[in-house]
């Protein structure tokens, strides 16, 4: 039983982060229909540039996103003016192969300036433990958790109630007519892009501490991230955070209870499975 | 069958274009002739891709399995089993054929979107590397060593250097000349009906399932003895390469830069960027890693931006305006 509630904890706790970094992805591609495969690179990017500040002021992972957050979210900007507005409009096909196209030059960008050896940044609460009862919590998971979801609520509160939320959501219900609406729909799909990158900076500084980096991961960043924004339905909010949790467990368990291989399958095989024999919750399906 | 098939297969420019490369081996060094070696392993790759992912328009990022598969499998045989490579090779071409049917059966029995297709083969690309790296018969996350290229022939060796050139050489002519014949023949237009409207082609009576799984498994079993025939020639398969889901997106981008769905397209592409890559890995490799690759994205991306449709049509329009004026 103990087995089963660490990976249980341990699942939620990886999983809400991966659920954020999902949200930024549905956001996208609610207000644009643009599916970055670049996605983890992005992550590899944040990561890598707290490794940086690490080396060169030693700054903690946690301090360093006040640099990181505003350089990422900006660099988000120019990505989308530049590259991804350019392709709206053309076949959709195009924008993934740009993407894949961005993601070897972020990936070897990395790898020329940071070398191709798997690195650790530390932190001061890297190596922490919470036992709670028979259950033995690592306190970056912890706090992983508790910012990745106040960060949710914090956004899902956004797009309730301010006017960049609502226009955020005009513009996924109908860009046209929001356009006629009054809103810009073209300074939307920017923001929103930099806001979904900026989240991967935070994301990133959560789930750096103790976990060694490598220029060549932004790959699996991108297939997790994919795998959970198809489960939660694309631009389902609540789904999306539910799907990291689902992801997550599935990770944790399969890492625990299966060994090798099979373990790492597993969240591959629940995204087949759902993608394949629970197709409704995939609200996207018509779009191409 | 159309004329512009025989046409095509008849005109001297071909065999004329294949004769001069064919006497590469004694015009280059050894180091120029292994770059062209590996950009026609790459023109094969891309054609062979182009028959679903260019024609059909369904960017499949599983490819990598078949590649995979060719490479891993056959060498698994012959050296756990002592199974001949020749027979390694079809065995290995079976098994991708019956997958990538597989595959095309799954994507039209659920009717995935474009979007759904590529995630989903994305998926099944992580898999195979996972199995792969993680099951000691295919060679683990170590790979495998093959006994040296002595160039038997019935052992499926040819020698290194110009032997193995004239191989890749054949290999990639031959996966260009089936995208030839594919575009001229009536499953070409099956399939790029398929590709500009599914459902419209299934109102006049195209049978979507049947060209989608021949698509595919003609582009699944071009891949596999490509995989096949390239890991002889490095003499080492390594996972990271050869499974890697990697491999596929470079394959997806070389073919993008060259032209989608056109017969050369692909061919261009590779014969472009490959090149372009190793000469710069081999002056700038040791001092930066990775400023090949960088510079492949790069191109990739101002070329879909400058234009979507890839560099051949850009060739065909200037030999126009060129021609006229």
């Amino acid at each position: 039983m103990t087995e089963l509630y660490q990976a249980l904890a341990q699942g939620l706790l990886i999983g809400s982060t991966y659920g954020l970094l999902a949200l930024g992805m549905g956001l996208v591609y609610g207000v644009s229909g643009v599916v970055n495969f670049s996605h983890g690179d992005f992550i590899s990017l944040g990561m890598f540039m707290c490794l940086g500040l690490y080396s060169a002021l030693s700054l903690d992972p946690y301090v360093s996103v006040i640099i990181t957050v505003p350089v990422m979210t900006a660099i988000g900007a120019l990505v989308y003016l530049f590259l991804i507005r350019p392709m709206v409009g053309h076949q959709f096909l195009m924008v993934v192969q740009l993407t894949l196209g961005l993601s070897l030059v972020l990936q070897n960008g990395i790898l020329m300036v940071f070398g191709g050896q798997p690195a650790r940044t530390p932190s001061i609460v890297e190596s922490k433990l919470w036992i709670l009862g028979d259950v033995v919590l690592r306190v970056p998971h912890v706090i992983a958790f508790v910012i990745s979801f106040a960060l949710a609520i914090g956004l899902y509160v956004m797009l309730r109630s301010t006017d960049f939320g609502r226009s955020i959501r005009a513009v996924h219900q109908n860009a046209h007519a929001a356009a006629l609406m009054g809103i810009d729909v073209g300074r939307v799909q920017v923001l929103t892009f930099a806001l979904g990158i900026g989240i991967l900076a935070l994301a990133a500084a959560l789930l750096l501490p103790g976990t060694p980096i490598q220029p060549t991961q932004g790959l699996r960043y991108t297939v997790i991230t994919l795998l959970v924004v198809v489960l939660g339905g694309m631009t389902n909010f609540v789904g999306i955070m539910l799907g990291g949790l689902i992801i997550g467990i599935a990770e944790a368990f399969g890492t625990i209870y299966l060994d090798g291989a099979i373990g790492l399958l597993m969240p591959y095989i629940i995204f087949v499975a759902i993608m394949l024999f629970r197709p409704q919750g995939l609200t996207w399906r018509s779009s191409k | 069958m159309k004329q512009e098939f025989y046409d095509t297969l008849s005109s001297p420019i071909l065999w004329g274009v294949l004769l001069l490369a064919a006497l590469l081996p004694f015009a280059l060094s050894s180091y120029y002739l292994h770059i062209v070696t590996l950009a026609l392993v790459y023109v094969a790759l891309a054609s062979s891709w182009n028959i679903v992912g260019g024609m059909a328009g369904q960017v499949s990022l599983a490819h990598s399995l078949f590649i995979g598969i060719g490479a891993m499998l056959s060498s698994a045989l012959l050296l756990k089993l002592g199974i001949n490579m020749w027979l390694g090779l079809v065995i290995s071409a079976v098994i991708s054929g019956v997958l990538g049917a597989m595959i095309a059966w799954i994507d039209f029995r659920f009717q995935l979107g474009h979007l759904s297709f590529v995630l989903i083969t994305l998926a099944f690309a992580e898999m195979g590397a996972i199995v792969v790296e993680g099951w000691e018969f295919l060679g683990g996350a170590s790979g495998m060593l093959l006994p040296k290229d002595t160039g038997d022939f019935l052992a499926f060796q040819f020698g290194g250097g110009s032997g193995s050139f004239w191989v890749m050489l054949t290999l990639a002519a031959v996966c260009v000349l089936v995208n030839v014949a594919i575009l001229n023949a009536p499953l070409g237009f099956y399939l790029r009906t398929i590709r500009d409207n599914e459902k419209a082609a299934q109102a006049i009576g195209v049978n979507v399932l049947r060209y989608k799984i021949t698509a595919m498994v003609i582009s699944a079993v071009l891949a596999s003895v490509v995989g096949t025939a390239y890991v002889r020639y490095l003499t080492f398969a390594d996972p990271y390469l050869l499974i890697s889901p990697v491999i596929t997106i470079e394959i997806v981008l070389f073919a993008t830069v060259g032209g989608l769905g056109r017969a050369y397209g692909p061919a261009l592409g590779a014969l472009l960027l490959v090149p372009l890559g190793e000469v710069l890995r081999g002056k700038l490799g040791s001092a930066l890693p990775g400023l090949h690759y960088f510079i492949y994205g790069v191109v990739v991306i101002a070329v879909i931006l400058a234009t979507p449709r890839g560099l051949l049509p850009l060739f065909e329009r200037q030999w126009e305006r060129w021609r006229r004026s």
